[in-house]
C-alpha cells in the first residue's frame, strides 16, 4: 500500500512540475493558460493522495472551475495576444538560472544537511483540533471560527463592488491618458521649453457607452 | 461527533467593528437604490455619521478588557484608542474628498462605503488576537486600497498605481498566509497567546523553532510591505503619486496604524521569547527605513511625492515606539505617534488637495511659491504640519518625536534613537523647503487655490489639533498611557 | 481510507482506456488516402477568414469576477450544510448573517446593471 502511494504520489509530481514548466514555456498564452488548469488539476489530485477531499474538491471548484475561466477571458480580453514570435526569456536567462538556484539551494541546503531524516517530527504542542471533513469544517465556521466566516463574507462583498467599480463602470468612460513615466516626460518637455507647450491631450472615450447607462 | 458547544460571544466587545461595517452595507445600498447621481455628498455625510456613531458606541466600552470568540478578538483599552484614531483618520479622509471627488469628475457613492470597510479592516487589526483574523483584517483592508487606489480611472497614472500596489500587495499576501502555515506547523494553533506560550517553554535549536522563526520572519516580511519599512517600501512613492489624494493621504496614515498595531500584538503576544532574533532585524530595518525616507525625500521637487518619502521615513519613527512596545512607553508613543502623524499628514494632504485643478496637478515646488501671498491662511496651516512633520517644538510633532526616540532610548536602543535624531535633522531640510518657499518667494502662476467646506474644516480641524497637542499635550498624554496599561508585556 | 479510491482510480483507468482503444486501433487498421478536400477543415461551407482571437467584451470578464465570488460563498456554505444536523438554529442564524452579506452585494450589482447584456 505505502508503495502505490509513494508511486502515485511520483506520478503526480512529475506531472505537476511537466504542467508548471509548459506553463512557462510554451509560446502561446492560450496554451499556457490550459497547461496552468492541468497543474491546477494535479495540485487537486495531491490534496486527494493526502486524504483532504474537501481541499480536493475546493480545488477543483475554484481553481479549475472558476479562476482558469477568468484567467482564460482575460487573455481574450486583451486586444493583442503575444503571439509564438514574442521570445519569453531575456537574453541573460542563464545568468538569472544560476542566481535563482543558488538562491533555492541556499535555502534548502540547511535543511538537507540538518534533518534528521525518517524521525517522526516532535508533536506540536498546542494539540490541533483534527479539521479534516467538511463536517468538522462546518462545526467550525460557527464555533471558533465565527468570526473569520463572517468577515470573509463582507471581504468577499468587497471584492464584488470592487470587481463592478473598477471592470464595468472604467469602461464606460474611460480616456486615453499618459502613463506616469510619460507625464513625467512631458513635464519635463514643458519645463524646457516655454510655457506654451499644449497641456496632455485628452482623446475622446475610447468606448462610447452612455454614462446615463451605468448608472441607472 | 458531540454536540456543539456554543462559544460565548459578546458582540458588545466588537460594537464599534459591527456599526461600522453593518452601516457601510446599508450605506451601499442606500446610495445605490436612494440617491441621485448628483447628490453623491450625502452618502458622504451619512459616511460621516456612521464613523462617529461607531465612535460614541465605543465610549462606554473604555476600560473594558476583555476578548471574545473564542479568543480570536480581544478589545482592550489599547484597541479601543487605536479605533478611534482610526475612525477620525476615516472622518478626516472622507471630510476632503466630499468636494475632491466631483471636482476630479470620479465622484461614486461606492467610495464612501468602501472607506468605511477598510476602517473596518483597521479596526479588525487592531482588535485582531488571532493570525487568521490578522490576515482577514489586512485583506479586507487592503482589497478597499487596490479599489480606492484605482478610483482615478480617467487617469492612468492612477490604474498604475492600483496594479503596482495590486501585484505587489497579493505577493505580501502569498508570504502572510506562508507564514501563517508555518506558525501553524510549528505550534498548532493561530492563537496569538497559545503560539506565545508554546514559544515560551520549548529550548532552541529545536524543528519547531526553525519552523516558527521562519514563520515569524514570513509574517514581518508582510507587515514591513504593508507598513513600507525599508527594503519593502519601492511602491509607495509611485502608488501614492498616482491615487487620488485623499486615497493617498488615508493610506499613508491608515496602513501604518492599522499593520503596526497587529505588528505590536503579534512581536509581544506570540513572540515576546524570540525577542533576541527579531529585535536585531526589526531595528535595522528600522535604521533604514529612516535613513532611506528621508534622504529619498531631498530629491524630490514634487510635494506628493516628497509626502510619499516622508511618510516611509515617519513609518521608521513609529516602529521606535512598536520595537519597546514590551515597555510601557512603547504602546504610548506608538499610539501618540500615530495620533499626531495623522492629523499632521492628514492636513498637509488637505493643503495639497486645496491647490489640486481638475485635470493638473500643483504638487511642485514651485506651485507653493508665494503662496503667502495669495492664500495667507493656507500657507500658515502648511507651515503648521510642515513644522510638525518635521518635529519643530512648539507643534505636537516634536512632542511625538521626542515621545518616540525616549521611548527608544529607555527600551535599550539608545544607538537607534541617535540614527533618529540625526535623520529628523535630514528631514528638517526639506519640510522647511516647502516652508522657505511659501513664504520667502514671489508667486509665480496664478492657480487659485480653491478651498472650500470640507476641505477648510479638514484643514482647520488638523492645524487646531497639531497646534493643541503641542502646547497642551496632558491630557493626550493621560489617554495613551492609560490605554498602554493593559499591553505592556 | 485512502484505498477506497484504489477503485476510483482504476474505474478511472478503465473509462480512459475504453474509448482510447478503439481509437487506437483505428489508427493503425483504417486505409489512409488522403485528397486537399478531405484534410480541410470543413468539406461544405465558406473557408474561415480572419483571426481566430477575437476580442471578448468586458462583460464577459465580469460574470466570470461575479462567478467566481459566489463560488467561494457556496464553497463555504458547502460544509456548513454538511454540519446543518450538529449546528442546528445557531449556525443557520451564522450562515444567514454571511449571506445576507453577500446578497447586499448581490443587489448592489443588480441595481448597477452589471447584470445586464449591453
Amino acid at each position: 500500500m505505502e508503495v502505490v502511494v509513494q508511486i502515485t504520489f511520483g506520478v503526480i509530481a512529475v506531472f505537476i512540475l511537466v504542467a508548471a514548466a509548459m506553463v512557462v514555456s510554451v509560446r502561446n498564452v492560450i496554451h499556457a493558460a490550459l497547461w496552468l488548469i492541468a497543474c491546477f488539476f494535479g495540485v487537486g489530485a495531491l490534496y486527494m493522495l493526502l486524504e483532504a477531499e474537501f481541499l480536493a474538491v475546493v480545488q477543483v471548484l475554484i481553481y479549475v472551475g472558476a479562476v482558469s475561466v477568468l484567467i482564460l477571458f482575460a487573455i481574450m480580453l486583451t486586444r493583442q495576444i503575444t503571439g509564438e514570435g514574442v521570445r519569453q526569456l531575456t537574453n541573460r536567462w542563464p545568468v538569472v538560472l544560476a542566481i535563482a538556484t543558488l538562491l533555492f539551494a541556499t535555502v534548502l541546503a540547511p535543511t538537507l544537511i540538518n534533518q534528521q531524516w525518517n524521525v517522526p517530527p516532535a508533536p506540536p504542542l498546542g494539540t490541533p483540533e483534527p479539521i479534516a471533513g467538511p463536517a468538522e469544517l462546518g462545526r467550525g465556521f460557527v464555533n471558533e471560527f465565527l468570526i473569520q466566516f463572517q468577515v470573509v463574507g463582507v471581504l468577499l462583498t468587497v471584492a464584488l463592488i470592487g470587481a463592478i467599480v473598477i471592470a464595468y463602470e472604467e469602461r464606460a468612460r474611460r480616456r486615453k491618458v499618459l502613463t506616469l513615466a510619460e507625464e513625467l516626460e512631458l513635464k519635463r518637455l514643458r519645463e524646457q521649453t516655454s510655457p506654451t507647450v499644449p497641456a496632455p491631450v485628452e482623446a475622446e472615450p475610447v468606448v462610447q457607452e452612455s454614462r446615463s447607462a451605468s448608472e441607472r | 461527533m458531540d454536540a456543539l458547544t456554543i462559544p460565548p460571544v459578546d458582540l458588545g466587545l466588537i460594537a464599534p467593528l459591527l456599526v461600522v461595517v453593518t452601516w457601510a452595507t446599508g450605506l451601499l445600498l442606500v446610495d445605490t437604490f436612494f440617491i441621485p447621481v448628483g447628490r453623491k455628498k450625502l452618502t458622504g455625510y451619512l459616511a460621516i455619521a456612521g464613523l462617529v456613531v461607531a465612535g460614541l458606541v465605543g465610549l462606554p466600552l473604555w476600560g473594558v478588557s476583555g476578548s471574545t470568540f473564542g479568543g480570536m478578538v480581544r478589545l482592550d483599552p489599547f484597541a479601543l484608542t487605536l479605533t478611534w484614531v482610526f475612525l477620525l483618520i476615516g472622518i478626516l479622509s472622507i471630510t476632503m474628498s466630499l468636494d475632491y471627488l466631483p471636482r476630479q469628475d470620479i465622484e461614486q457613492g461606492e467610495y464612501y462605503p468602501l472607506i468605511m470597510f477598510a476602517v473596518s479592516g483597521m479596526i479588525l487589526l487592531a482588535q485582531g488576537a488571532d493570525l487568521i483574523v490578522l490576515f482577514l483584517g489586512i485583506e479586507t483592508l487592503s482589497i478597499t486600497l487596490y479599489i480606492l487606489t484605482g478610483f482615478a480611472y480617467p487617469r492612468l497614472t492612477s490604474e498604475e498605481a492600483a496594479m503596482k500596489y495590486l501585484v505587489l500587495g497579493a505577493f505580501a499576501a502569498g508570504f502572510f498566509v506562508y507564514g501563517i502555515a508555518l506558525i501553524f506547523g510549528a505550534t498548532g494553533s493561530t492563537r496569538l497567546s497559545e503560539i506565545g506560550a508554546y514559544a515560551a517553554d520549548r529550548d532552541l535549536g529545536d524543528t519547531n523553532l526553525t519552523l516558527l522563526l521562519g514563520g515569524a520572519a514570513m509574517v514581518l516580511i508582510a507587515f514591513s510591505f504593508k507598513a513600507a519599512l525599508a527594503p519593502f517600501h519601492m511602491w509607495i512613492p509611485d502608488v501614492y503619486q498616482g491615487s487620488p489624494t485623499p486615497v493617498a493621504a488615508f493610506m499613508s496614515v491608515g496602513t501604518k496604524g492599522g499593520a503596526l498595531a497587529a505588528l505590536v500584538r503579534l512581536l509581544f503576544e506570540a513572540l515576546p521569547t524570540l525577542n533576541a532574533y527579531w529585535l536585531p532585524v526589526l531595528a535595522g530595518l528600522t535604521a533604514l527605513t529612516m535613513v532611506v525616507g528621508n534622504l529619498g525625500a531631498i530629491a524630490q521637487m514634487d510635494v506628493k511625492r516628497m509626502l510619499a518619502y516622508s511618510s516611509i521615513g515617519h513609518a521608521g519613527y513609529v516602529m521606535l515606539g512598536v520595537m519597546v512596545a514590551g515597555e510601557q512607553r512603547g504602546p504610548e508613543a506608538f499610539i501618540f505617534y500615530i495620533l499626531v502623524y495623522a492629523l499632521s499628514n492628514l492636513g498637509a494632504f488637505a493643503v495639497l488637495i486645496a491647490l489640486e485643478h481638475q485635470g493638473e496637478e500643483a504638487w511642485q515646488l514651485d506651485d507653493f511659491a508665494g503662496l503667502y501671498q495669495r492664500q495667507p491662511l493656507l500657507a500658515v496651516a502648511m507651515a503648521i504640519f510642515m513644522f510638525s512633520l518635521a518635529g519643530v517644538p512648539p507643534t505636537a510633532g516634536f512632542m511625538a518625536k521626542f515621545y518616540a526616540l525616549t521611548a527608544a532610548w529607555e527600551g535599550g536602543l539608545p544607538w537607534l534613537a541617535l540614527v533618529g535624531v540625526l535623520t529628523s535633522a535630514i528631514a528638517a531640510f526639506f519640510y522647511l523647503r516647502v516652508i522657505i518657499r511659501m513664504f520667502m518667494t514671489e508667486p509665480e502662476g496664478e492657480p487659485a487655490p480653491e478651498l472650500n467646506r470640507g476641505l477648510t474644516i479638514d484643514i482647520v480641524v488638523a492645524a487646531a489639533g497639531t497646534i493643541i497637542i503641542g502646547l497642551i499635550p496632558a491630557p493626550i498624554f493621560a489617554l495613551v498611557e492609560r490605554s498602554a496599561v493593559a499591553l505592556g508585556g | 481510507m485512502l484505498a477506497n479510491y484504489a477503485i476510483v482510480g482504476i474505474f478511472l483507468v478503465a473509462a480512459i482506456s475504453f474509448p482510447l482503444i478503439p481509437l487506437v486501433l483505428a489508427f493503425f487498421l483504417r486505409p489512409k488516402r488522403p485528397t486537399p478536400l478531405k484534410t480541410s477543415t470543413y468539406e461544405c461551407g465558406l473557408e474561415a477568414i480572419g483571426d481566430v482571437h477575437v476580442q471578448f467584451k468586458v462583460q464577459y470578464y465580469l460574470y466570470a469576477l461575479a462567478f467566481v465570488i459566489f463560488d467561494i460563498e457556496v464553497i463555504f456554505l458547502y460544509p456548513w450544510a454538511v454540519a446543518f444536523q450538529v449546528v442546528g438554529l445557531y449556525g443557520l442564524i451564522a450562515a444567514t448573517i454571511f449571506l445576507l452579506m453577500l446578497f447586499a452585494g448581490l443587489l448592489y450589482e443588480w441595481r448597477k446593471g452589471a447584470l445586464e447584456w449591453v
